[in-house]
């Protein structure tokens, strides 16, 4: 094993919390039964590390199965990093056919025309996405193992999510993607964030959407045991109401952890006071960021306290109804 | 003269004598025929009287329907004096007749639950699907009805392909069309998926090589009990409309088991009924394990 592969597989054991090491190894299954048994995993990462090394080395394990390795961790774990979405337009009229060996075979093939000495790895995980990782190298390097780009599809939907693309390398793969999945086109999606379990649960629409109902089923009274007869509350009727259109607008129950959206002002600067600003030609330029650990939760409970007005503005209620978190505001119109 | 004569008095006095007579022939009819009015009066006076009874009940029965009905408060109702007994029964009655006229309403509007939103400018309609008697989920799509019928909110998944379903049918003119479109497309999805689930419930000895969401494509792996030869079975449902498969393709080791007279029976089974059932008479038949 050269020393690139080592380095490969020393930074991938770092890489994996010490909690999970032994799980993914034994999910791996490239390890020998006595091999599994004779790994101390209350050493440190360093010396796990070193053992490791020396086993695979044993085992003539290549860069393939290490890569193998790392591709099962993140795959188990795909909450890191930044993930960014894409989707692809205009379908051609065969393009809910496509199939798994049809498009893995297309994109691998579509993507080596484009750029030689590409390491392409392609999975189904057991949620029906399909997996791909992508090492990048050029006509005179081997593929850069330690910068792989992470690619994750869902066959017949539109979206595409990304993480760990070069500027350099992302025209190639969006045009092996369009090929491969029989569209035309494919634009920025304008949502980004951290955890792809909820950029992809808000997009497939995987969580507890709300919908005007003649027959609204009761609400559980969820405070009848400190009910008191003579507490009234006074404005329970505007109370109800906004709770109803805030979980119109975002949803009932728990949300997609989006953890932040951006609004990019591109608008004229408006304060009366302020003439030496508002005599200027050029908009203001002005990025807002929300952030928060849950912002659609967070959003919502904003609306139901009446801190943000109801009915909920387009602006924030494009987040979940667009399925966006990045958005450019001019004068005119915000941009669709 | 003769012309004169049958004018004058005497003529007259002789016609006179003619119904004089004819009607004291008609005298004994009269009393059948009197008997026959009144039995025909009694006949229609009941039959008014029935009725006004009918009539009384209907009144009484719309005062009774929901009050979204009728603008109507709690005091009318003081206005029917009926008793307890047959007041129970009259509100059955109306309940009766307030749903058979919701059903018959449900029906007209193609059996969709709908409902106005937004002050009348938009409407939400309600899509249910099930399979083999069984309720599976139920899908909301939101339109917006001005300036524009637009798609406004909807949770129907993303492979589903509603906008260019909507391009199809015109959204304009015939929202009905469209709306039996999709709801076809997502019970044909629910049916498909419902099967794929029973497959993998009811045939543990048979491997799910392949699925995808919309479950458009499938991939089975059967054991033929001799030699235990694996045999792969694809099954491509082309119409997504449908819930049977449009091709079913074998492929095995041994070239000829796919031709054999048995798995060419089976493979037009499979076209023609559902795959978990047909995998269970393919069982019985000893063909697969």
């Amino acid at each position: 094993m050269d020393n690139s592969v080592k380095h490969l597989l020393q930074r991938l054991i770092r890489r994996i919390p010490a909690s999970m090491l032994k799980s993914t190894l034994d999910k791996w299954g490239r390890l020998t039964a006595e091999n599994r048994k004779s790994l101390d995993f209350t050493q440190s990462k360093w010396t796990i590390a070193q053992e490791l090394v020396s086993i695979c080395e044993e085992s003539e394990l290549t860069v393939k199965h290490i890569t193998e390795l790392e591709m099962i961790y993140i795959t188990e774990n795909p909450n890191q990093g930044m993930w960014h979405t894409f989707q692809l337009v205009d379908p051609e009229d065969d393009a809910h056919s496509v199939e798994l060996m049809q498009f893995k075979e297309q994109f691998k093939s579509h993507l080596s025309e484009l750029k030689r000495n590409v390491s392409v790895k392609i999975k189904k995980h057991t949620d029906e996405a399909v997996w791909i990782r992508v090492a990048w190298g050029d006509g005179l390097s081997r593929p850069n193992h330690l910068k792989a780009t992470y690619v994750v599809h869902y066959l017949q939907t539109p979206y595409v999510f990304v993480n760990a693309l070069s500027s350099k390398h992302k025209p190639l793969l969006l045009q092996a993607l369009t090929l491969s999945t029989k569209h035309q086109q494919i634009k920025a999606a304008n949502l980004s964030g951290q955890k792809l379990t909820a950029l992809r649960d808000l997009l497939m629409r995987q969580y507890q959407q709300v919908f005007p109902t003649k027959y609204p089923s009761p609400l559980p009274e969820s405070d009848q045991s400190i009910s008191k007869l003579r507490i009234e509350k006074v404005q329970a009727e505007a109370s109800a109401n906004r709770h109803r259109m805030a979980g119109e607008t975002f949803g009932d129950g728990t949300l997609p952890a989006l953890q932040s959206a951006v609004f990019q002002l591109e608008t004229k600067f408006k304060d009366p006071t302020n003439e030496a600003m508002t005599q200027r030609d050029e908009p203001f330029i002005c990025s807002v960021k929300f952030s928060s650990s849950n912002l659609l939760e967070s959003l919502r409970h904003c609306a139901a306290s009446g801190i943000a007005s109801t009915p909920v503005t387009p602006l924030l209620s494009s987040i979940p109804l667009k399925g966006r978190n990045y958005f450019v505001i001019t004068d005119n119109v915000p941009t669709a | 003269m003769e012309g004169a004569s049958t004018r004058g008095v005497l003529s007259h006095l002789s016609l006179l004598e003619v119904q004089a007579r004819n009607r004291g022939s008609q005298v004994p009819q009269q009393p059948s025929r009197v008997k026959e009015l009144k039995a025909k009066v009694e006949a229609l006076t009941s039959q008014r009287d029935q009725l006004k009874a009918e009539l009384q009940i209907h009144k009484k029965l719309q005062k009774l329907r929901a009050p979204a009905d009728k603008h109507e408060e709690d005091g009318e109702d003081e206005e029917m004096d009926i008793d307890s007994k047959s007041s129970e029964l009259f509100h059955l009655m109306a309940r009766h007749s307030e749903l058979t006229d919701l059903l018959h309403a449900h029906n007209l509007i193609g059996g969709y639950d709908a409902i106005t939103t937004n002050g009348g400018k938009g409407m939400c309609f309600s899509l249910a699907t099930e399979y083999e008697g069984v309720y599976l989920d139920t899908y909301n799509l939101e339109l917006n009805l001005k300036p524009k019928v637009r798609i406004s909110r909807h949770n129907i998944p993303p492979f589903i392909p509603l906008n260019s379903l909507a391009e199809q049918s015109d959204l304009q003119t015939d929202v009905g069309a469209f709306l039996a479109t999709v709801s076809q497309h997502l019970n044909a999805f629910a049916g498909r998926r419902q099967q794929l689930k029973l497959v993998k419930e009811q045939h543990k000895s048979v491997e799910v090589m392949e699925s995808n969401l919309l479950c458009s494509i499938l991939v089975l792996m059967f054991t033929v009990p001799k030699d235990k030869t694996p045999l792969l079975c694809t099954l491509e449902y082309t119409d997504h409309t449908r819930c049977l498969p449009t091709r079913v393709h074998l492929n095995c080791h041994d070239k000829l088991l796919p031709d054999s007279p048995n798995w060419k029976k089976n493979c037009s089974l499979l076209k023609e009924v559902p795959v978990h059932r047909a995998l269970m008479a393919i069982k019985k038949d000893s063909d697969i394990v």
